[in-house]
């Protein structure tokens, strides 16, 4: 292999593991996916991850030529479905000898295909939320409370994500929209109020990064894992700002 | 009346899965069977803690377990990583009302810090609420990838010779 041919898979596997962990996979699998995928074309991948940047240095079997890429992992929202995709994407450029110039057409259609339905999303997002509070023992008041509050926050949440404002304060603002919302409640006079204003704000909780978190950890990427922890944990202290602000302002009416 | 109680929360666990796991765009392919899967850890969950009186933290690890087994033939079946399915399968188990709690009584105390009684009382239910969610978190992680753990190269190629792509 050339230099410029190790230089551009390079390039390639580099693309494919920052757009991997962006979308939100966990470590042990994209440096595994990474390294068969480099396998497939001929070369040898070495992989170094960390929060916001990932480090890849591909060689050549044969000749002792190196090369080394530092990427900045951009940030995608979470998406299973390239999860799927990519894993699949490196199964077949294994099995089926594919070129690197297929694997990378493949590759950009896999990643162009159109996410779900932002509408669809959000009531079902909604109709999630208002089950939660079903299972937490809400009747079904709180439970028709918790859809629209949800709806609600969901698409402030939709919104102002759009809109790229810093996710703390979309988590803060999300949460006081919901639960204010969800307080009306309380002067509705619904017995399971509490209840409806609790479960209003789980919507926000982000349980993907925190299982993903601790499955690193579990599969010994453990400073990734913590790192995944820590962001996780400080996107559920603005939930509880948000919460408090609500209940600080609705206070007389739960004592 | 008993069964009724568990086929609902079987139901509404599986609703809430397919939408709190719709935020992270899940194959379309997969959802029946993250449906399938959570219901049937949160039914087993909620069984444990109520008719046998398991605490939530090893119920959960029982729950995620069989969330995790579930996962291998489901994933084989759509071409879905395990984790794919497992995740969004464990999303209704996470303990989100703790870990918000954690912080809120942490909020409170400062509120009540002049006041050695009430402080105490929001402290404690902070350490309380914050071994809770953090052991049923790792319990949730932990049952769902021991499957992973007992079939290494089965659990890593489920994508292999997907008709998807």
């Amino acid at each position: 292999m050339t230099r410029e041919q190790i230089a551009e898979t390079a390039d390639f596997i580099a693309r494919y593991l920052s757009y991997m962990l962006g979308a939100g996979v966990h470590t042990s699998r994209v440096v595994r996916n990474s390294k068969r995928l480099g396998n497939a074309l001929g070369v040898d991948v070495a992989i170094h991850t960390s929060q916001k940047t990932a480090m890849l240095t591909v060689s050549d079997k044969d000749s002792n030529v190196l090369n080394t890429r530092v990427v900045d992992i951009p940030s995608f929202p979470i998406s299973f479905e390239w999860n799927a995709d990519l894993s699949a994407l490196s199964w077949a450029a294994h099995d089926r000898k594919m070129t690197l110039e297929e694997v990378r057409r493949e590759f950009d259609t896999l990643v162009s295909k159109p996410g779900m339905n932002p509408v669809f999303v959000l009531f079902m997002v909604s109709l999630a939320n208002a089950s939660f509070c079903r299972l937490f023992g809400g009747d079904i008041w709180a439970m028709l409370v918790t859809f629209t509050a949800t709806m609600i926050g969901f698409f402030t949440r939709q919104h102002l994500t759009k809109k790229k404002v810093n996710h703390y304060i979309v988590f803060i603002v999300s949460a006081f929209v919901a639960s204010i919302c969800a307080s009306t409640s309380l002067s509705l006079g619904i017995p399971t109020a509490e209840i409806a204003l609790a479960t209003s704000v789980l919507y926000l909780v982000p349980g993907v990064p925190l299982i993903n978190g601790l499955i690193d950890i579990t599969d010994g990427h453990i400073q990734t894992g913590i790192s995944r922890i820590v962001n996780a944990f400080m996107l559920i202290v603005c939930i509880a700002i948000g919460l408090s602000i609500t209940l600080i302002l609705v206070k007389n009416s739960l004592l | 009346m008993i069964i009724l109680d568990i086929i609902s929360d079987g139901l509404f666990a599986a609703v809430a899965a397919m939408g709190f796991g719709s935020i992270s765009g899940p194959p379309l392919r997969a959802f029946p069977y993250i449906a399938i899967l959570a219901a049937a850890g949160h039914a087993s969950r909620y069984c444990l803690m109520t008719f046998l009186g398991i605490d939530i933290v090893s119920a959960s690890l029982v729950a995620a377990f069989i969330i995790g087994c579930g996962s291998v033939p489901f994933g084989k079946k759509v071409f879905c990583p395990m984790t794919v399915l497992y995740i969004p399968a464990l999303l209704p188990m996470v303990p989100g009302t703790y870990a918000y709690k954690t912080v809120f009584s942490l909020i409170m105390f400062f509120q009540e810090i002049s006041s050695p009684t009430k402080g105490n009382e929001y402290l404690q239910e902070m350490i309380f609420n914050g071994a809770v969610s953090f052991s049923v978190l790792f319990m949730l992680a932990v049952g769902a990838t021991v499957p992973v753990f007992l079939l290494r190269e089965r659990a890593n190629s489920m994508t292999r010779g997907s008709k998807f792509i």
